[in-house]
């Protein structure tokens, strides 16, 4: 019966984001903005824990794959003429925000390849390196903008299609880890000897991990860029991967709960904080500090302990 | 023929001959000891046969045909499960959730099928809850059940390895050091389990160990190594009574 449940959920979550989309000229434009960002970095920050909460494998180049994402399908509905407000348009857009995942994905197949032979830091820095590389090589694309950025991008994110997409990640993501086949993830992330040892295959666990988590983190590039309908490949450095590490963190690594409460509270915060200026990002930072000394396994942690982790990662065998 | 055998195995680490031309064969329904000095070469052994290292000559036969070069994954599905000397339980498991992990054999779903929750996928799982429910209670761990496995007191976390390496029902048992640091009670009680796991499981057992009494006590058979080189093999008896294996390991008797 509980397992029913699921889908139930998602149907009603969908059904939710479809009413609470028409009210949303009702709201004023900058709560608006911030309800969409929220959104967006609940799928960033979901899909990341699929590689760094429940796969183990630190990655730091979040952002490449969502710019991957943003570009691709700013390219498809741009050179389509993707109307919003027309079926056609709708139609066109959701084939770029697929697409925007599946060549995400291809490049999250291309950094699961390293993370077979790296572990821990070395990985966290390899992973930042590629990252990077796909900034800077957006960055000297002159097709796509380069340093100018890409304009013009229909505005066709709203709140149906950014809630629909949250609901069917966290769907997913608990489907997953609930499953039997999904515990080959935690029991790779503990001990990757010992998950071998009974038969579990952690490569394959391993790049699925990468695969799935760049998807979803293309398909937000894309409902990103179809929000804010310019983007330039600054707006996806390392700053950006760091912040959604930090949603997982602060969150806890693993907890599907705590990271959605974390990157509600982080994006609030530093607009909670504006009043006062140019403190803010001093308030934000001490609250980090705060919660990292206080609660090192993050707000909801299953346990996993970030300086732990990292301790025993480099040693391997 | 034989479940498992090794034929002239030797094993390098650079100029260091960790195991050397190495011959043993283990039956389908063996106890068999394998004992030696520290630094003999037995948990190398043990690591050589589950595909962690990859033997510098010499063939690995496990049911007739070779398993050289494969990875350890592959090799536990076949039927070959282990423990591990320092205990290497999941720490974020619960001791349900570890036993279901080592069921992974038994699914033949895979990632879309789980994400989705396709119809047979609950029936797969049913039945994996089951089958979870039944070893727990085979093994008096019903009711620690949701505890986290590592929080479990030793000898538990012991039992809960062997658990872990037994549920995908191997073929082959390999128990790196299973008595280490228990108690005499908790001893006596890890000679009974093992004696259970054989009747109940018909799976091989194939076991490093440095208590003499709990060797001597429930194998069939014992192998010796020192300095990676095989010097004895026979029943209980001949062992202890073996000069070659007096002089290297067991001592003479006071």
């Amino acid at each position: 019966m509980k397992r029913h449940l699921s889908k139930l959920y998602l149907l009603g979550a969908l059904i939710a984001a479809g009413i609470l989309s028409l009210f949303e000229s009702s709201i004023s434009p900058y709560y608006y903005q911030i309800i969409i960002y929220i959104g967006i970095n609940i799928i960033l920050a979901s899909s990341l824990n699929i590689i760094n909460g429940f796969a183990g494998q630190f990655s730091l180049g979040h952002a490449g794959f969502m710019a991957i994402g943003a570009y691709t399908s700013a390219v498809i509905t741009f050179s389509a003429h993707a109307q919003p407000g027309t079926v056609t348009g709708y139609a066109v857009f959701t084939g770029a925000l697929l697409a925007a995942g599946l060549v995400a994905s291809f490049f999250g197949l291309l950094v699961g390849i390293p993370s077979l032979r790296l572990k821990g830091d070395y990985l966290a820095i390899t992973t930042l390196g590629l990252g990077e590389i796909i900034r800077v090589i957006i960055q000297n694309l002159d097709f796509l903008g380069a340093a100018r950025g890409f304009t013009g991008i229909a505005k066709m994110s709203n709140f149906f299609w950014v809630y629909g997409v949250v609901a069917v990640v966290i769907v997913l993501i608990w489907n997953l880890i609930h499953s039997t086949y999904g515990k080959g993830f935690l029991a790779v992330r503990d001990d990757e000897i010992a998950a071998e040892a009974i038969g579990i295959n952690a490569t394959h666990y391993k790049v699925v991990a990468f695969v799935t988590g760049a998807f979803f983190a293309g398909i937000a590039g894309g409902l990103y860029a179809h929000f804010v309908t310019y983007i330039n490949p600054s707006q996806f450095g390392f700053l950006r991967s760091f912040e959604i590490v930090v949603m997982v963190v602060v969150g806890g690594m693993g907890s599907i709960v705590g990271v959605i409460l974390a990157v509600v509270i982080l994006t609030i915060l530093p607009e909670a904080l504006r009043a006062i200026a140019q403190y803010r990002m001093i308030i934000y930072a001490l609250l980090l500090i705060v919660i990292m000394l206080s609660r090192p396994q993050g707000l909801f942690g299953g346990g996993i302990n970030v300086k732990r982790s990292f301790r025993k990662a480099p040693t391997g065998t | 023929m034989a479940l498992l055998s090794l034929r002239n195995c030797t094993i390098r680490f650079g100029g260091l001959v960790a195991v050397s031309k190495l011959t043993l064969d283990i039956e389908s329904d063996d106890l068999l000891g394998l004992i030696g000095p520290n630094g003999a070469g037995k948990t190398t052994m043990f690591n050589m046969i589950t595909g962690v290292y990859r033997p510098t000559s010499g063939e690995i036969l496990f049911d007739g045909s070779s398993i050289v070069g494969m990875k350890p994954y592959h090799v536990a599905r076949l039927g070959i499960a282990r423990t591990f000397q320092n205990i290497r339980l999941f720490p974020s498991l619960t001791v349900y959730e570890t036993v279901q992990a080592a069921l992974q054999k038994s699914i033949s779903y895979g990632f879309a099928q789980a994400a989705v929750q396709m119809k047979y996928l609950h029936h797969q799982e049913r039945i994996i809850h089951d089958t979870i429910i039944e070893i727990l209670d085979f093994f008096n761990l019903t009711r620690v059940k949701d505890e986290m496995a590592v929080s479990l007191p030793y000898g538990f976390q012991r039992r809960v390895e062997i658990v872990r390496a037994l549920a995908a029902r191997p073929r082959l048992l390999l128990l790196d050091e299973p008595a280490a640091g228990m108690n005499p009670s908790e001893k006596a009680a890890l000679m009974e389990l093992i004696a259970s796991i054989r009747e109940h499981y018909q799976s091989a057992v194939f076991l490093i160990e440095h208590d003499m009494r709990v060797v001597m006590g429930i194998c069939k058979r014992v192998s010796v190594i020192d300095y990676g080189v095989k010097i004895a093999e026979g029943t209980p008896q001949e062992i202890q009574n073996n000069p070659r294996v007096i002089e290297a390991y067991l001592g003479e008797k006071v």
